[in-house]
């Protein structure tokens, strides 16, 4: 019951697919959806795990929705105090009544959304419904404790600051957004970290507008009776009000020159190089993202020539990743790779532009196009093996549209991306104004 | 369905067929298997499980061991390169993983039934007709250079703290060296010492094969008389010297520059999963410091109630986290060690941390768990074990854990000629059948007897990264009162303020402060 954690990791989870026909789902499950009066939808799949359930709350409020100075991190901090109990269950009765089932109990923030999710045995369903809609309707904690845990998250930007990849993600961003709310990490500025302690009505606010039914999702997959679950919820989540607040989010203008900046780091490391562009928002109705995560695979994956020649051929670097994750806003395309040399450096970056251009002058082949979609559809298909991963999927997919079927659409579009539409996104996303490069190396002794 | 225990129920048969013998004892026999049919999964997961560990690497060479896994897990086939192995992997999206450890070295794969026919040649190939390719070598050498020259010295904190605390537990031992190696041992070792090591220790004694998921019932037959081509090992087992004894609390201080300092406890214990007062201390530990979990007292402690840093636990084997927050199978071990893992916390609270830990460790070993608090971690434990082997790959690799530890604890009872001397219908101990059965009979006293009998808190070794060492060493040696500095001082309840003032001026009996340059950590 560990309480929470960020996302700064770059993690690409957008990168799955299917091609078994345009008129097949790819997510094997049968869902269903059940939407209260005051806006809550519960989306449930039962699944083959005898015992076992998962258990999801997504919340469709991130650091993107961090519109105010000074309060970059907040999201993620408020995950946090969503473990510090309320009146009816305060925090350590929470964490008992958990222990006493074990439950596999925690949550994670990103730029767009939060999820609290649980797993433990079908026998704790009432429990767990009873001890998150409690939360989620009546938080209750003092100023004291908000501070102390302000402390914690000092903490786990402390426990990141070794790792040089979160240094470079917030120059990356910091450098590349002007205006919209992914100019800072999932984490936040760390001048905001420090000031987090004096904000305690300022979080008031935010659970006031943010964690509401009309908000929310709730996901559960496993091993359940669908009625049982719906009058729970029913029961439970029936009188939380909703809040039909809208946030308005700051419009990213076009970026109209390159730019760059660079890291010294105290510490022992090799070179890093990290290049964005802004690429397109998430869509299930618009070609270019699907068509972009192709390209991604295309130009970037372990089976691109450009992998082929820097990691395994001539192994000046030790890794290289390009893509684009989901988000409800324009994100960066991102492409991070570590290089062995600091002599390399020059030479890397032209060697990804080059691959960059081949993927705008050349169209792909059928026949790979045919193994990168192939690719994508094994590697959501074996992904989906345990209730928590099958619920997380779709927690993933529904904060960004609120529709289950996204899932479904999302793969239909990538297996209609022809080698026409790989060409004209790295046309229109792959301009060197809308590029960002931010470098780091070693500072000390070499 | 799970078969581990079944196989003596036919032991009969199963030897005139020649298959299945299911220890991973060292025996002169043929190949091992483990299997896990699920006849319905559309995935299949191998666990190939090699005896075969850095404890084998040879002095001056050391990263043997995990180099050679990788050369072959991350290289190419004879009738492949490795570009042409990814390659070909690619449209399945299937994966091959190398996991290297003490004592044994696994290759996973996973695979969709799919390609099965196709994903099998090739990784069978790897383990039995691997290429060798000079490039493959220093490939894999140089990531492994780089992650103790870059990654451990330069950008992982908690990882070199965790990783400082086991070179220092184990000094003059087999495990006293990572896993990875060192640098001068990695640079010292050539193409041909990697093709003699795997031939050394590659043998089909040595090998037990793990298959779970939907593959064809005759398929672990072919799989099985594959590997026996394999020669016949001559490599006998390494027997392994007791660790050094404690003397008071001995410190590591790996210099470094950074905003925090990890911090990692531990001494080793006489106490593997192989022993019944394990599943009594697997209790006392969840109350201690239950990873990733709020509900320990270390947690509680540190990060709730002084939010000095992102979470503390504790742990009474080795721990390497795996899917989500659970610990990743197959890294058994003949001996263990306790440890307590302090995250990063600043600089100027590193002592104070340091110091409230092993006063917990005190209060625990002299006051052990009231009936209450006993019996909350005891239904903790039972209920959340359930959940560590969701997949199919985790229950092949518990379970292949689980004959690791049978085996430990039926040559400790019976001798090394167990298997002439068990009865047919002998089933393995099952861990998470284990952990259940007997967790429902123990009691409070059960668990405090054994908390007596392998924690205790004056004999402990510390590794911590700091910024400034001599100053350190200084507080430390001269017991110095070290206060704790909250972000915002005036939040502090009064209770706190005053358990601090027994935390800050907790003595320690530092006996050793050795002060290491991070950059010259795990140099040979």
């Amino acid at each position: 019951m560990t309480k929470g954690f960020a996302l700064v990791a770059f993690v690409l989870i957008g990168l799955v697919m299917g091609s078994n026909g345009a008129h097949s789902k790819v997510f094997p499950y049968k869902v269903n959806e059940v939407i209260l009066d005051n806006g809550l939808k519960v989306v449930s799949v039962p699944y083959d795990s005898p015992g076992l359930i998962a258990y999801y709350t997504v919340v469709r409020a991130g650091s993107r929705n961090e519109v105010e100075p000074g309060r970059s991190g907040f999201a993620h901090f408020f995950e946090h105090m969503m473990f510090r109990g309320t009146e009816k269950y305060p925090s350590d009765k929470y964490d008992e009544i958990l222990q006493s089932y074990g439950i596999d109990d925690n949550a994670f923030t990103t730029d767009d959304y939060t999820c609290y999710h649980l797993v433990g045995t079908k026998d704790a369903l009432e429990t767990i419904i009873d001890l998150e809609s409690d939360r989620f309707k009546n938080l209750k904690y003092s100023e004291e404790a908000f501070r102390k845990e302000a402390g914690a998250v000092l903490g786990e930007y402390n426990m990141n600051s070794s790792n040089p990849f979160l240094i470079m993600f917030e120059k990356l961003h910091d450098n590349a957004y002007t205006t919209h709310t992914y100019k800072h990490t999932t984490m936040g500025f760390l001048q905001d970290i420090e000031n987090m302690p004096n904000l305690y009505n300022y979080s008031l606010q935010f659970h006031d507008r943010y964690y509401r039914p009309d908000n929310s999702i709730i996901v559960v997959v496993g091993d359940f009776d669908q009625d049982t679950l719906i009058r729970l919820v029913k029961k439970y989540y029936g009188d939380w009000e909703r809040s039909d607040y809208k946030v308005d989010i700051p419009v990213e203008p076009p970026q109209t020159e390159e730019k760059t900046a660079h890291i010294t780091w105290d510490n022992p490391t090799m070179p890093i190089l990290l290049i964005g562009y802004h690429g397109p928002a998430f869509s299930d109705r618009q070609i270019d993202m699907p068509a972009l995560d192709l390209m991604s695979q295309l130009a970037f994956s372990e089976s691109s020539p450009l992998y082929r020649k820097l990691v395994v051929e001539e192994a000046v670097v030790e890794f290289i990743y390009g893509g684009c994750t989901d988000h409800r806003d324009p994100p960066l395309f991102t492409i991070v790779t570590r290089i062995k040399d600091e002599q390399d450096m020059e030479r890397v970056r032209e060697e990804i532009f080059a691959a960059i251009e081949e993927t705008i002058k050349s169209p792909v082949s059928e026949e790979r196009l045919a193994e990168i979609k192939s690719h994508m559809k094994y590697n959501f298909a074996m992904g989906l093996d345990t209730p928590g991963r099958i619920a997380g999927t779709l927690a993933h997919y529904l904060q960004m549209t609120a529709d289950y079927e996204t899932v479904n659409r999302v793969y239909m579009l990538y297996d209609q991306v022809t080698p026409q539409d790989v060409m004209d996104v790295a046309q229109q996303y792959f301009g060197v104004e809308n590029r960002t490069i931010v470098t780091l190396t070693y500072g000390g002794e070499k | 369905m799970n078969t581990t225990g079944r196989f003596f129920a036919c032991a009969l048969t199963l030897i005139m067929m020649g298959t299945m013998m299911n220890f991973n004892a060292y025996s002169e026999t043929e190949v091992k298997t483990s299997q896990i049919p699920s006849p319905d999964s559309p995935l299949i997961a191998f666990r190939i499980f090699v005896h075969s560990g850095s404890i084998y690497d040879p002095p001056g060479k050391e990263g043997l061991n995990t180099l050679t896994a990788n050369v072959l897990g991350s290289g190419g086939t004879e009738e492949l390169t490795y570009q042409e192995v990814i390659t070909t992997l690619y449209p399945m999206a299937a994966g091959i993983g190398v996991q290297a450890d003490k004592e044994v070295t696994v290759f996973t794969g996973n695979v969709h039934r799919d390609h099965l026919k196709k994903f099998y040649k090739i990784f069978s190939d790897l383990l039995l007709h691997p290429r060798f390719d000079p490039d493959d070598f220093e490939r894999n050498r140089d990531q492994l250079l780089n992650y103790l020259e870059k990654t451990l010295r330069g950008t992982d904190d908690e990882d070199l703290g965790k990783e400082a605390l086991n070179i220092l537990l184990y000094q003059n031992h087999p495990y006293g060296h990572p896993n990875e190696g060192t640098v001068q041992g990695l640079k010292s070792i050539t193409l041909d010492d990697v093709k003699r090591f795997y031939k050394k220790m590659y043998t089909k004694d040595r090998i037990t094969i793990g298959l779970a998921g939907g593959y064809p019932a005759e398929f672990i037959e072919r799989v099985r008389q594959d590997f026996e081509t394999l020669p016949k090992g001559k490599v006998k087992p390494m027997g392994l010297p007791d660790p050094e004894p404690i003397d008071g609390i001995e410190v590591l201080l790996v210099e470094k520059p950074g905003r925090a300092s990890a911090i990692s406890i531990g001494c080793p214990i006489d106490v593997t999963r192989a022993d019944d007062d394990f599943y009594a201390l697997m209790v006392a530990n969840s109350y201690l410091g239950e990873h990733r979990m709020s509900v320990g007292v270390l947690y509680n402690t540190l990060r709730e109630a002084r939010g000095l840093n992102y979470g503390d636990y504790s742990y009474i084997e080795n721990f390497i986290q795996g899917m989500g927050r659970f610990a990743r199978p197959n890294i058994p071990r003949r001996q263990q060690f306790f440890s307590i893992w302090i995250r990063p916390v600043a600089q100027e609270n590193a002592l104070f941390s340091l110091k409230a830990a092993v006063k917990e460790l005190q209060n625990l070993v002299e006051k052990g768990l009231s009936e209450e608090d006993f019996e909350l971690s005891r239904q903790f434990v039972l209920n959340y074990s359930k959940q560590w082997t969701q997949t199919l790959s985790r229950r092949l690799g518990y379970q292949m854990d689980s004959e690791f530890y049978d085996t430990q604890r039926l040559i400790n009872e019976i001798g090394s000629d167990f298997e002439k001397k068990l009865p047919l219908e002998y089933q393995v101990k099952n861990f998470i059948e284990n952990i259940d059965e007997k967790l429902r009979t123990l009691t409070v006293d059960d668990v405090n007897a054994a908390i007596k009998r392998y924690l205790q808190f004056e004999n402990l070794k510390v590794a911590m990264t700091c910024e400034d060492a001599v100053k350190v060493k200084n507080a430390l040696v001269t017991n110095a009162i070290t206060p704790i500095t909250y972000q915002d001082p005036g939040s502090t309840p009064p209770e706190i303020s005053e358990q601090d003032k027994i935390y800050e001026g907790y003595p320690l009996n530092v006996t050793r402060v050795n002060i290491i340059q991070a950059t010259e950590i795990f140099e040979k």
